[in-house]
């Protein structure tokens, strides 16, 4: 694959308002091999050989950290991981100090996990490894959005055009930021669907809003992007009661049906609250690409370990400073 | 009579800014001990005088900032009273009224006290503290008000926190005016700016920052002034940082509220469009609102509704400012060495307002608003005042500041004028 590399690598994957449509494209299109590579009896490749990947999660994530856990593998590389216990939080190690750490280990890759939004771009600033946000806060994620634009690609090839509609809580959602910012990149449109009090008027400009199902299923979506929801965040309530959201936002039964009907693909960034975001029946669903999600997260986290390329110390640091999505 | 004359100066060449005129005068100012004897053109310099070549500068009232932290006692790792007072002066700032939210609050004559020894050993200029209006800032009982008005607190502040019982701060206000005592109002509504970081809006979505909705501060402040009508109290908006909470200071001002109300230079500077890669050297409180924010604001200081310019001199040390996420970095910016360069270089050079705006605003209705006499260029006057050149820039490297922080959005950046020397009672302090 060494003739892919026309467009020049990044240090870091922090967001994915600063990724050019090429530099997605080009993950898009080297995450394509990488998928092929299940199939066969043996998975790994050895473009990482001899490299280190360090899963440093702050926040508990079996799905994600697992899954960059597998691409760092299949690429050859050693992982280590790296689950910040609260006590040395507790100690009052800065985050600073544990990158310090990590440094002397002579790390060539970080995937940092962090509640608190614009962590990745500190650590990027302070270590020469390439570093991936793999979900900061409320900030951003893009592994999960390049591996929604792959899955969409996969039954959209030509995907612009298409609607998706996103549904749930965008105020307190990375995935939303986005994989809508991705979307919106690759000329799909973006509907959101959601109680007031979680899609804020103040939201990316390009996201159009709609009242109800019946608003927004009239708009066509080809696809419905469910959000988890929890009932309340650090106290805050934002509707009465999950049963109310369900009834109101919620994929019942009915509103399932006429998703059927009309033959809408279902994504979900997983893990699915049964009951509220989505009933016991749609999860079986032929057009769900929930379960593919998981799959292409594998291929589309190859293709950015891959792709990116740590500061070896002889030139100019790239990719970090870049804008948030 | 050489020995004399050791004490005389004559700073020739300048330029005057003065309250009267949004142009400058030229003028030879002459300084014999303390004060101004002469401003004239072609002053001879009388036998012994040292001379100052001022061509190129202009010399105006030195400034005075009602709205500083200097973090003495208690948070000196930031600032001291010292380092305070020299970043001021490196500023043009020759007084600076103090927020009482140390280590411990200063809520007490006694605490007043400590600090005016300190200042009258360690600073070189002009320095007031305020007192709390509840006791440790707590927002549940009354501060030890009497003491503290008898030490000579120019005002009572909770600083940062607004006091949310409504009760008790009616029943300050009321307490307050017996004292003659303004009331220095932060004003924020919790219950709806919460864990917010910066302001909510576009920015705050997109960085996936807690927002904080200018409506927090415009609830609070139609509070404050509402609570100031009705107990007749005097009260001081500090660092209004939206137009429509501006407008209510209008409409007050209109109606015969007993009210002033500053502004920040970074308020009418910057907007949360600034705020890239999560440097919290763009954080404070009230936040940076927007692009219509700060023209609306900027319209209101050159329209008068702003009665001062006050930095909010904010200072806190690197580590606690970039070392962490921007949501848990603590608010506010250091300002003291940066208001009259970048307000000259943003608003002055560019013609948005005229010399005497900021002279007004930033010397003359600061000290009036205290009580205290304005420091003309003027003959007879007190030699008060700095030089400042057009011609030169400066560069707010971390070495060039005297602060003990350097958190602020100019850190290594290079803005057009220079504070060159500022003079105080004869003495010459840079």
């Amino acid at each position: 694959m060494s003739d892919e590399n026309r467009i020049p690598s990044r240090k870091d994957l922090l967001d994915i308002a600063s990724l050019s449509v090429e530099e997605i494209e080009h993950l898009l299109k080297i995450a394509v091999p990488f998928k092929d590579l299940f199939k066969r009896s043996v998975k790994k490749v050895p473009a990482l050989r001899g490299k280190t990947v360090l899963n440093l999660f702050y926040e508990p994530s079996t799905r994600t950290s697992s899954s960059f856990e597998v691409a760092a593998s299949r690429l050859s590389a050693d992982v280590t991981n790296f689950t910040v216990s609260l006590s040395s939080v507790v100690k009052g190690e800065s985050i600073i100090d544990t990158i310090d750490t990590l440094q002397a280990m002579r790390t060539d890759y970080v995937v940092i996990r962090h509640s608190a939004a614009g962590i990745p771009n500190l650590i990027a600033k302070h270590t020469r490894a390439s570093v991936v946000n793999a979900g900061d806060g409320f900030h951003a994620h893009p592994t999960q959005a390049l591996l929604d634009m792959f899955t969409i690609r996969e039954v959209f090839p030509e995907s612009a055009g298409r609607k998706v509609l996103i549904v749930g809580d965008i105020l307190h959602s990375r995935v939303a930021r986005s994989t809508s910012t991705i979307l919106n990149k690759l000329g799909v449109e973006v509907g959101v669907l959601g109680p007031s009090t979680l899609v804020p008027a103040a939201r990316h400009g390009f996201m159009r809003g709609f009242k109800d199902w019946d608003e927004a299923f009239a708009w066509k979506p080809d696809i419905v992007y469910l959000l988890r929801v929890q009932l309340e965040r650090q106290g805050e309530p934002f509707f009465p009661s999950l049963g109310e959201y369900h009834r109101v936002y919620g994929l019942t039964t009915k509103r399932y049906q006429r998703v059927k009907d009309e033959g809408i693909y279902l994504m979900h960034p997983g893990p699915v609250n049964r009951g509220v975001e989505i009933d016991n029946e749609a999860m079986t669903y032929e057009r769900s690409l929930i379960n593919t999600q998981v799959e292409n997260g594998i291929a589309a986290r190859m293709a950015v370990l891959y792709w990116l390329k740590p500061d070896t110390g002889s030139e100019a640091r790239g990719g970090a400073g870049a804008k948030e999505s | 009579m050489s020995a004399e004359n050791e004490n005389v100066r004559l700073f020739r060449g300048g330029e005057i800014a003065s309250e009267e005129s949004p142009f400058l005068q030229s003028a030879d100012v002459l300084v014999e001990g303390d004060r101004i004897t002469r401003v004239g053109a072609g002053l001879e310099a009388p036998d012994g005088a040292e001379i100052d070549d001022c061509a190129g500068c202009v010399l105006m009232p030195a400034m005075f900032d009602l709205n500083v932290h200097a973090c003495e006692p208690g948070k000196e790792q930031k600032e001291t009273i010292k380092s305070c007072s020299e970043a001021a002066i490196n500023g043009g700032v020759t007084g600076i009224v103090l927020m009482p939210n140390t280590l411990p609050a200063i809520d007490s004559g006694g605490l007043v006290q400590t600090v005016l020894d300190i200042v009258a050993e360690k600073s070189r200029i002009a320095v007031l503290q305020t007192g709390c209006i509840t006791k440790g800032r707590a927002g549940e009982e009354l501060a030890a008000i009497a003491g503290m008005a008898a030490k000579g607190v120019p005002m009572l502040t909770d600083d940062g926190d607004a006091v949310a019982d409504s009760r008790l701060l009616r029943r300050a206000m009321e307490y307050a005016k017996d004292f003659d005592l303004p009331l220095a109002m932060h004003c924020e509504e919790k219950s709806l700016s919460g864990r917010g970081a910066i302001n909510e809006g576009p920015v705050s979505y997109r960085l996936g920052l807690p927002g904080i909705p200018s409506i927090s501060e415009e609830i609070c402040l139609a509070r404050d002034i509402r609570l100031a009508r009705y107990t007749g109290a005097q009260i001081h908006i500090q660092h209004v940082s939206t137009a429509k909470g501006m407008e209510s200071i209008r409409r007050a001002k209109n109606d015969g509220v007993r009210i002033s109300c500053e502004v920040a230079p970074h308020h009418l500077i910057f907007n949360e469009e600034d705020i890239v890669d999560y440097d919290a050297n763009y954080k404070m409180n009230p936040p940076l609102r927007t692009a219509e924010d700060n023209e609306q604001l900027l319209q209101g200081l050159i329209e008068g509704v702003f009665d001062v310019v006050a930095t909010d001199h904010s200072p806190h040390t690197e580590f606690e400012k970039q070392n962490g996420d921007f949501a848990s970095a603590p608010f506010g910016i250091t300002g003291l060495e940066t208001a009259v360069v970048s307000l000259y270089h943003h608003f002055i050079k560019t013609d948005r307002f005229g010399w005497d705006l900021l002279v007004r605003r930033y010397s003359a209705e600061p000290r009036r608003i205290l009580g205290l006499d304005p420091v003309p260029v003027a003959e007879g006057g007190i030699a008060e005042f700095l030089i400042f050149s057009t011609e030169r820039t400066t560069t707010f490297s971390r070495e060039y500041m005297k602060s003990k922080s350097a958190n602020t959005p100019f850190l290594d950046r290079t803005l057009d004028g220079q504070v060159v020397s500022v003079v105080r009672g004869g003495e010459v302090l840079k």
